[in-house]
């Protein structure tokens, strides 16, 4: 029983791996020489072109102001999937060490820290970060602010619980006991434990980032016009819905492609790291 | 009863450390960003703003005092039930949540409702038919769905439903037809973390030797599967569900919004536009309570269907 | 010949990767016999009874033939296998704890049980359920209404074995049954499937690694070794007689060989 359930989650997991990849270097061609290819400014106004369908210049139409759909996107591509790596990066270069540290020492500090940081994370994060983005402003600066600000938490903890299963296991004890430096132990034998499960929770963290930060525009709370993020983008075009359907469909796919690239390569790298540890299917 | 207590105990701690903390962070924001509030009133109150006006609002809010005292009254305030009010509307922050507190959680219930018929079955075929087909099916939807950002799935869903075949009603929630396209979108939005959850815990369910037991007493398939294999593989799904209380709130945001559904996600949506604190205040307290609140009704849940939890023993 | 309720003619499992799992065994069990089936971990006994009961993982490939009643249940489909589970063909698995769905009461799971079986009404099931408890020595009434979880592991196995009996059934396979118990309930466990077996005059199929309690319950012993039948016989011939070295080696890791189980020495002596 067991090695066929191994199987086919291999076999799909796999699969998810491979049109991960697929859809990233998808991704990657149109946003790197599609860009070159239509080199359209994605701010430039023109009303006299304004809601065309495909042609050959504008291979996407134009949008209510005349800019050309296909630079917007690709510009929005760029700026999505740059800004929401840039924030799981930063919120993990705060959280891991963090992890790390509470984590391998331990003790009442460790416990209280939890406790808030437990406090914290059962509130919802969408709304600690409308109120932090409203508070600070409603711009898309501040809303990376309060995805980092809430994000990094997630890390820490995550790293933490790991540190500790780790720390049990003999040859950490073994290291402990052979007077390593306690730096050493951590990045000799606990990180290199952590790291897989980061990879993972960070691919597909970045999906969920593009998702909030589209959301955020969409509600006017996330990037400001004229700016082709892509949520900004829908956000712009509601009012044309009924004229030329398609302006809503495009930034749509757009993202739905993009956070589905970044949840099967998630997905794929978990079971990946699954099997290669002999864990099998979780 | 000493361990209901223990757990109403332990919940009011994490109530009390949460609402702190927060509020804490969001006055200090408050105190350290740019955008002055008094600046802002009297931009909306569209008044030739005067040094004078701005200091007598200053003292009149109280804004001129260092930021621990403020912060003192206000959770003073807060244990007198007294949220502040509004800087806009001026009038108490805690009527005007509770004034849309109802349309909310009216849309959460129908969301959560879509999202049961969509995610119990989905969710079951993934696990009957593991590895065949039907559970490719259920996999894929999961995955799709969890990266549909759900305001463009209702945009599609208003367009198709409202626009092109004019069946159902866009804006507002005057009847019930006014209910199905948002709470679709919802229970949609939500589903795809609990068909995978379910997928796997009752996967794992059927692999378990009472199932196999009741196999080998000859018992029928159908009641294997809902009396016991499906009963147990909730119990996770229960826990799940309580704490993603949250996320349901915030979700339900940008839906309330897409739809001009008049619940708390436009409060607070304005509210941040405004920059209205006392009701961000207001708004994150309020939210805070009910995520605790449905902690703790999942806590009795989770004892009432585990019967084990129950007796205070824990073998198995 | 005539006397016989199941017959094992060359039965084959292969695992998926290829590897023979059970090497063509052949195995007679007769009406009313009790018959153990003897060796190691891993020596494929509980893989024969999973083959009989029709709930072996799906890749494995079976080849061979079990008759049971002239019929051959390789060749049954997965639904006609499972027709036979419980009415004709009955279990009760090592995992005590794993006989019962937890959060279900046993008179609830007995009820249900009894009425797949048979159609009576809700309260002529309650009775049976009863009466079956209190053949196996329980508190009919408290065990009826109680959870798993908060029996003895004794009176789950008890239970279990009532559940199991209350649908009379032909054969019953025990799957290594006391080895989750302690010695005393372990003996209390064998002398009511002993009991029942008399009554009903069913089979049973006893499935264990500790020699004695074979010598000790069964009529005939079938010795198994890395999935092939090496010997069997009548008890008696088995423990004085036997033939094969396999057999030897495991009768002469028994030290002693007392006729009383429940003598002083542990029960690691006679573990294999």
């Amino acid at each position: 029983m067991k090695t066929a359930v191994i199987r086919t989650s291999l076999s799909l997991g796999n699969v998810n791996l491979v049109l991960g990849l697929l859809l990233a270097v998808f991704i990657m061609v149109v946003t790197l020489i599609g860009g070159a290819l239509v080199p359209h400014d994605p701010f430039l106004v023109d009303m006299g072109n304004r809601l065309q369908d495909s042609s050959a210049t504008h291979w996407l139409g134009t949008d209510q102001l005349g800019r050309d759909i296909l630079a917007r996107i690709v510009y929005g591509a760029k700026l999505t999937i740059g800004l929401g790596t840039f924030a799981i990066v930063v919120a993990i270069l705060i959280g891991v060490p963090v992890g790390l540290i509470s984590g391998y020492i331990g003790g009442k500090v460790d416990a209280i820290l939890m406790r808030i940081v437990d406090g914290i994370l059962s509130f919802p994060d969408f709304i600690l970060a409308i109120a932090i983005a409203g508070i600070l402003g409603p711009n898309l600066t501040n809303l990376l602010i309060a995805i980092v600000l809430v994000r990094w938490i997630v890390y820490a903890r995550v790293v933490r619980g790991l540190v500790l299963t780790e720390k049990q296991k003999e040859y950490v004890l073994v290291s402990q006991t052979a007077n390593s430096s306690s730096l050493k132990t951590i990045r000799m034998h606990i990180l290199p434990q952590v790291i897989p499960d980061i990879i993972v929770m960070a691919a597909i963290d970045v999906g969920k980032v593009i998702l909030l930060v589209s959301s955020f525009s969409y509600i006017g709370l996330g990037a400001q016009p004229p700016i082709p993020e892509w949520g900004a983008m829908l956000n712009d075009g509601r009012s044309y819905f009924q004229v030329k359907p398609l302006l809503m469909v495009y930034p749509g796919i757009a993202i739905m492609l993009t956070v589905l690239c970044f949840n099967l390569l998630g997905d794929g790298l978990k079971s990946q790291f699954d099997i290669r540890r002999g864990r099998g299917r979780i | 009863m000493k361990q209901f207590l223990l757990i109403i105990g332990s919940r009011m701690l994490q109530l009390v450390i949460m609402v702190l903390v927060l509020s804490l962070i969001t006055f200090l924001l408050m105190k350290i960003t740019p955008g002055d509030p008094i600046r802002t009133m009297l931009k909306v109150d569209d008044m030739a703003a005067t040094k004078a006006d701005e200091e007598q609002l200053m003292q009149e809010y109280k804004f001129d005092r260092p930021i621990l005292e403020q912060y003192g009254e206000w959770v003073i305030g807060v244990l007198q039930l007294d949220l502040g009010e509004s800087l806009i509307s001026k009038r108490p922050v805690l009527d005007l949540i509770l004034e849309k507190l109802p349309a909310t959680l009216s849309l959460s219930i129908g969301g959560l409702v879509v999202l049961f018929i969509i995610a119990v079955p989905m969710g079951m075929l993934g696990a009957i038919y593991e590895g065949r087909w039907p559970d490719y099916l259920s996999r894929w939807t999961a995955l799709t769905g969890a990266s549909i950002p759900s305001f463009w799935l209702g945009l599609m869903l208003i367009y198709v439903f409202s626009l092109q075949l004019n069946l159902l009603p866009v804006m507002g929630k005057a009847t019930l037809a006014h209910f199905i396209l948002p709470s679709v979108t919802l229970g949609v939005a939500m589903a795809p973390l609990y068909i995978r959850l379910l997928r796997e815990r009752l996967i794992a369910t059927l692999q378990s030797s009472y199932i196999e037991a009741a196999k080998a007493r000859g018992l029928r398939k159908n009641r294997i599967i809902f009396s016991h294999a499906l009963r147990g593989s909730l119990i996770p799904l229960v826990t799940m569900f309580g704490l993603s209380i949250g996320s349901l709130l915030g979700g339900v945001t940008v839906i309330e919004i897409l739809f001009s559904w008049p619940g708390m996600g436009e409060l607070i949506v304005n509210a941040v536009m405004e920059r209205d604190y006392p009701v961000i205040q207001g708004y994150i307290l309020i939210i805070g309570f009910l995520v605790v609140l449905s902690n703790l009704v999942v806590d009795f849940m989770y004892i009432i269907i585990n019967p084990q939890l129950n007796n205070g023993k824990e073998s198995m | 010949m005539s006397n016989s309720l199941l017959t094992v003619n060359n039965l084959t499992i292969e695992s998926r990767s290829g590897e023979l799992l059970l090497k063509g065994i052949d195995m007679e069990i007769e009406k009313g016999e009790m018959a153990a089936l003897i060796g190691e971990s891993g020596s494929g006994k509980s893989l024969t009874a999973r083959a009989i009961l029709g709930i072996l993982p799906e890749e494995m490939t079976v080849e061979g033939q079990i008759l049971y009643k002239g019929q051959d249940l390789v060749k049954l489909s997965r639904n006609e296998h499972y027709q036979l589970l419980g009415k004709e063909i009955g279990i009760i698995f090592q995992d005590y704890r794993g006989s019962f769905t937890p959060y279900i009461k046993i008179g609830k799971q007995l009820i249900e049980t009894i009425r797949t079986h048979q159609s009576i009404s809700k309260k002529a099931a309650k009775e049976a359920a009863l009466l079956a408890l209190a053949e196996t020595g329980l508190d009919p009434k408290r065990v009826y209404h109680s959870y798993p979880f908060q029996l003895s592991g004794g009176q789950v196995q008890r239970a279990a074995i009532s559940m199991t009996l209350a649908l009379k059934p032909n054969i019953l396979i025990c799957d290594e049954v006391t080895t989750a118990l302690d010695l005393m309930n372990g003996e209390k466990v064998l002398k009511y499937i002993d009991k029942a077996r008399k009554e009903t005059d069913c089979a049973v199929l006893m499935i264990t690694h500790d020699l004695a309690q074979a010598y000790k319950w069964s009529d005939r012993i079938h010795v198994m070794y890395e999935g092939v039948i090496v010997e069997d016989g009548p008890t008696e011939q088995i423990r004085f007689h036997h033939q094969h070295p396999y057999t030897k080696k495991l009768c002469s890791s028994l030290l002693s060989l007392p006729e009383e189980r429940q003598a002083s020495t542990t029960e690691g002596v006679y573990s294999l």
